[in-house]
């Protein structure tokens, strides 16, 4: 009975959890005629394929998937080593000024970044970084360093320090014992923190709109996602398809590391 | 192997994330905080020539009302939220260590789907799904028999608004937390729930006695990321109710993205991000203590 | 002659601001950066236009680009603010004055006349025009009409279109039976309600003594509101949203609305969901309150800018020149089902029903507040939450004052 209870719950938290995402699919899936319908429909009675289409054949979609891949792929890079780096040397080492530096990075999550656009943009007019997909590159390598450290600190401090004394006894110079040692213990806690950072550069688009102007070709998927709307409203259809495969990428990346996210994640935290 | 101090090694390795925040960080940060005493509009940003404005934008802020609205609402929002949030992961990652291995993948992939699905897509279809006349939560509402919905104009009414707009945050945020929650039970030694029941305890005693404590640490992260994120959410409020009707859903993102981006008052948008910063370091000032000690 | 004269223009408009980078006259073949809204040219006309200009002009090497419309304000604004903008953009004619008052937007006075500017619509060139000086070129305009099932129409036994707002609301609601909406308009299509508040001698606000103040309280204003909600009631539009949530010709392709308030070119799009409603939509102009005199509309379209940050000026302006002239305005209206710039050039809309209701609208056409804030209080959609309030059964007189009061605050506050 109590299983049965439980299961029950189980149902309905996944129906409510998926419904939504369902309903993207869905409309994806649906003629423009059947998507506003007075009894909803459940179920794609005509499924079409047109909205993809029409969707993939957008002005620049290949050319802002790979942007956006570039621009995504890079930032996390560059915060995961820059992070491991500096969670490195807190976790594992004792310095002045450590204290405020742990307490800097975890303020940083607090930055206002709306507010940071008109400096953001200023800075990069006057540096010449405008239409650069470095600038972009830059800004969400910052929005995403923050969360980086603070869990990656976290997870290298649930590795005992032991572990590398004895490889470093063994005759392991201090990087070749954080390379065989440390390093694959850190693999899921790497992988954690990078779909997060992931996920979070793939969506904004705030910062593309004012850094990328003349250069159209630099431009980043989120722009192809709402160039869907036109003076007649809104290709529904079409952008629910467009939403579909600019959600796939993430999706895949998190089955991919689905084992691996939450003990990372929580690794990180719990043991902090 | 703890590095006695007077080592170069740490500031070497923490170079890289100093010198990324005070270029695309700091920098930023302080133009900003310059531009909140200056007369800074869509003409300034254009032509240049700012000029100096003391605490003008400050003074302009405090002494309205409707900045202080905003900051009770934000509060009010945030809590709402963060708690529901809070409260229904720790139901679901519960829920998670218990079921059936293949029920269990499922509701993870279903998680992990919500939390994919892009912010506006997923903001777009909840504004579908509360459609007054073909929406499917009023189709739904109706069909199991609550008349009074037939038509119901959710967006017409502020605290109805407001409620879909908790629904929808809740949905988005909860997929991150019940997984963290969940990995972070799937660390708690079994032995320790074992000898918890032995000694009588219930389900509820266990949890409080043994499953909180083991996982302070956690909570605390998860709620302070939750409490960041959640007062700072912004794309979903602005597409559902541009802060409508009536300003119920006006919190302090939403009241800065008015005064910076659609008045173009740059000056009193950067203000507003000051204080807000303020007031958040303050709210999690504790946390913060707790950071140092370690 | 008139080139350098704008030249100098521009030098003298930099150097009196001083920040932005001076315009350099470039070597090789001039790039010139277009930027126009989706949905404004189709891709054909626009190809058709690119290799004839090209052509035309050695030397000149378009770029044209699309623009969506989702975030398009920030993107104007940096354009604007950075040293190497784009040489031509489209800008929205609600949207222009902010723009124009921002300094960023070469003033294009002396020009007018070489543009043939003495009959421009005032629609678009009122909103381009700040403190006596042009800024923005009118590019084209189009306002709403009412489309119709001529099925519907039919089957209730009606012959003629109304000519009055009685006569509509009496069709209205005879259409409005038997499972079929009489007219499918959402409680927030706040532009048809700027039309019936003007016809009542209204306005959305009203300047004095440099002030600005929102009008929505004033007994006018409160009558065209009245009416909104007499002829809302006779379909089920939601109260609580506007016409692209769901788009309102997704809704009218089912067959059962008898009416919506549209531009004539949303007729495509409809043909688009169903092809059976070919021949069977209809187009007259939004009725006024007496037969002699269709009601006033709201005139929604286009001007054209050359920003400051541009570093071709004279190229630029060429461009505008060519695009706001009658070769390409003509295209451009048969195209699009659009009203052209200039009274003068609408005989080309003759022949096409929806085009011809839209001209006889046309006629009489509004533009919003004249006044760079107007743009903000768009963006805050406050027009939008009062119509919804007040459909929905609040107090139209307190509400109304209370967004009369937001509109004052919104209007005034400084730029």
């Amino acid at each position: 009975m109590k299983r049965l209870t439980l299961n029950a719950a189980a149902v309905v938290v996944l129906v409510t959890t998926i419904f939504p995402v369902y309903w993207m699919f869905l409309t994806a899936f649906k003629p423009t005629g059947d998507i506003q319908s007075a009894t909803p429909a459940f179920w794609p009675a005509h499924p079409t394929l047109e909205h993809f289409v029409t969707a993939v054949n957008a002005p620049g979609f290949w050319t802002y998937w790979r942007n956006s891949l570039v621009v995504t792929v890079a930032a996390v890079l560059i915060a995961l080593v820059t992070a491991l780096l500096a969670a490195f040397a807190v976790a594992r080492m004792r310095w002045r000024g450590r204290g405020a530096f742990v307490i800097a990075v975890f303020a940083a999550q607090m930055a206002p970044w709306e507010a940071l656009l008109v400096p953001v943009f200023i800075i990069a007019r006057d540096t010449e970084l405008l239409d650069s997909l470095a600038m972009l590159t830059g800004v969400y390598f910052m929005i995403t360093l923050p969360f980086t450290i603070v869990t990656l600190r976290g997870f290298l401090a649930a590795i005992p320090p032991e572990l590398e004394e004895a490889a470093q006894v063994d005759g392991c110079g201090r990087l070749a014992a954080f390379r065989r040692v440390v390093f694959p213990l850190l693999a899921p806690g790497l992988m954690a923190t990078s779909l997060f950072g992931f996920i979070t550069a793939w969506n904004e688009f705030a910062f593309v709109n004012v850094l990328i102007i003349k250069d159209q070709d630099k431009r980043t998927l989120p722009v192809w996602l709402s160039s869907f709307r036109d003076v007649f409203g809104t290709d529904w259809g079409a952008t629910m398809a467009a939403a579909s495969l600019f959600a796939l990428p993430a999706l895949l990346l998190f089955l991919f590391l689905q084992r691996r996210v939450g003990t990372g994640m929580t690794a990180g935290a719990v043991k902090g | 192997m703890r590095t006695r101090s007077g080592s170069i090694w740490p500031y070497l390795l923490i170079a890289p994330t100093v010198a990324g925040g005070a270029f695309l960080l700091l920098y930023p940060l302080l133009k900003a905080t310059v531009i909140s005493f200056q007369h800074f509009r869509m003409g300034e940003l254009i032509r240049g020539g700012a000029a100096f404005a003391g605490l003008d934008n400050y003074a302009e802020l405090l002494s309205g009302t409707e900045f202080w609205q905003v900051l009770w609402r934000t509060a009010g929002w945030t809590a709402i939220n963060v708690v529901l949030i809070v409260v229904l992961s720790t139901g679901v990652a519960l829920m998670l260590v218990r079921l059936g291995r293949g029920l269990r993948l499922a509701l993870m992939s279903a998680l992990a789907l919500a939390w994919a699905m892009p912010i506006i897509a997923a903001t777009t279809v909840f504004q579908w799904l509360f459609q007054s006349e073909l929406g499917v939560v009023n189709w739904l509402l109706v069909t199991l028999g609550f008349d009074s919905f037939r038509g119901y104009t959710w967006f017409a009414n502020g605290t109805a608004t407001f409620a879909v707009l908790v629904i929808l945050v809740v949905w988005q945020s909860v997929p991150f937390a019940a997984l963290t929650l969940y990995a972070g039970l799937t660390t708690i030694p079994a032995e320790l729930y074992e000898s918890a029941r032995i000694d009588g305890g219930n389900g509820w005693q266990v949890f409080w006695k043994i499953t909180v404590p083991m996982l302070r640490q956690l909570f605390a992260l998860v709620a302070s990321l939750e409490v960041i994120w959640v007062a700072k959410c912004f794309p979903q409020i602005w597409v559902l109710s541009q802060g409508g009707p009536d300003g119920a859903t006006t919190t302090l993102p939403v009241y800065a993205f008015k005064i910076a981006r659609v008045l173009h008052r740059y000056d009193l948008g950067s203000a507003v991000a000051m204080l807000t910063v303020v007031i958040l370091a303050v709210a999690l000032v504790s946390n913060l203590r707790r950071m140092v000690r370690q | 002659m008139k080139n350098r004269i704008l030249a100098l223009a521009a030098v003298f408009a930099v150097a009196a601001c001083g920040a932005a980078e001076e315009p350099q006259a470039p070597a090789g073949p001039a790039k010139l950066t277009v930027w126009i809204m989706d949905g404004s040219v189709t891709e054909d006309l626009l190809k058709t236009f690119e290799t004839t200009y090209e052509g035309a002009h050695q030397g000149v090497d378009l770029d044209i680009q699309i623009q969506a419309w989702d975030g398009i304000g920030e993107r104007v604004t940096a354009a604007l603010a950075s040293t190497d903008a784009p040489d031509v953009i489209e800008v929205g004619n609600t949207q222009v004055a902010q723009y124009a008052a921002s300094g960023g937007v070469t003033d294009l006075t002396a020009k007018v006349a070489d543009l043939k500017g003495e009959d421009w619509l005032p629609g678009l060139a009122q909103p381009g025009n700040i403190d006596g000086k042009q800024y923005g070129v009118p590019w084209y305009a189009a306002n709403r009409v009412v489309v119709y099932n001529k099925d519907l129409f039919a089957a209730a036994g009606i012959k003629e279109p109304p000519k009055t707002r009685d006569e509509w609301l009496n069709i209205t609601a005879k259409l409005n039976k038997g499972g079929n909406q009489g007219i499918y308009l959402t409680g927030q299509t706040w532009y048809a309600l700027a039309g019936f508040i003007w016809d009542e001698g209204g306005d959305l606000a009203v300047q004095e003594n440099g002030k600005w103040k929102g009008a929505l309280d004033t007994p006018q204003a409160l009558a065209g509101m009245d009416f909104y909600k007499r002829l809302q009631a006779l379909g089920k539009g939601p109260k609580d949203a506007d016409e692209a949530n769901p788009p309102q010709h997704e809704v009218f392709a089912h067959g059962k609305v008898a009416q919506i308030i549209a531009v004539p070119g949303v007729a495509a799009r409809v043909l688009e969901v169903d092809a059976k409603l070919k021949d069977k939509m209809g187009f007259f102009p939004i009725p006024g309150k007496t037969a002699d005199k269709p009601g006033t509309v709201f005139t929604g379209g286009s001007d054209l800018i050359i920003p400051v940050a541009s570093k071709h000026q004279d190229e630029a302006y060429e461009l505008v020149k060519a695009l706001a002239g009658e070769q390409f305005q003509t295209d451009l209206a048969k195209a699009m089902s659009f009203v052209p710039n200039r009274t003068s050039l609408s005989g080309v809309l003759s022949g096409d029903e929806g085009t011809a209701a839209m001209a006889e609208g046309a006629a009489v056409g509004r533009a919003t507040p004249n006044t760079p804030n107007w743009a903000a209080v768009e963006a805050t959609s406050v027009i939008k939450q009062y119509m919804t309030a007040v459909l929905t059964g609040a107090d139209p007189a307190t509400e109304a004052k209370k967004v009369s009061e937001t509109i004052t605050t919104t209007l005034n506050s400084g730029s």
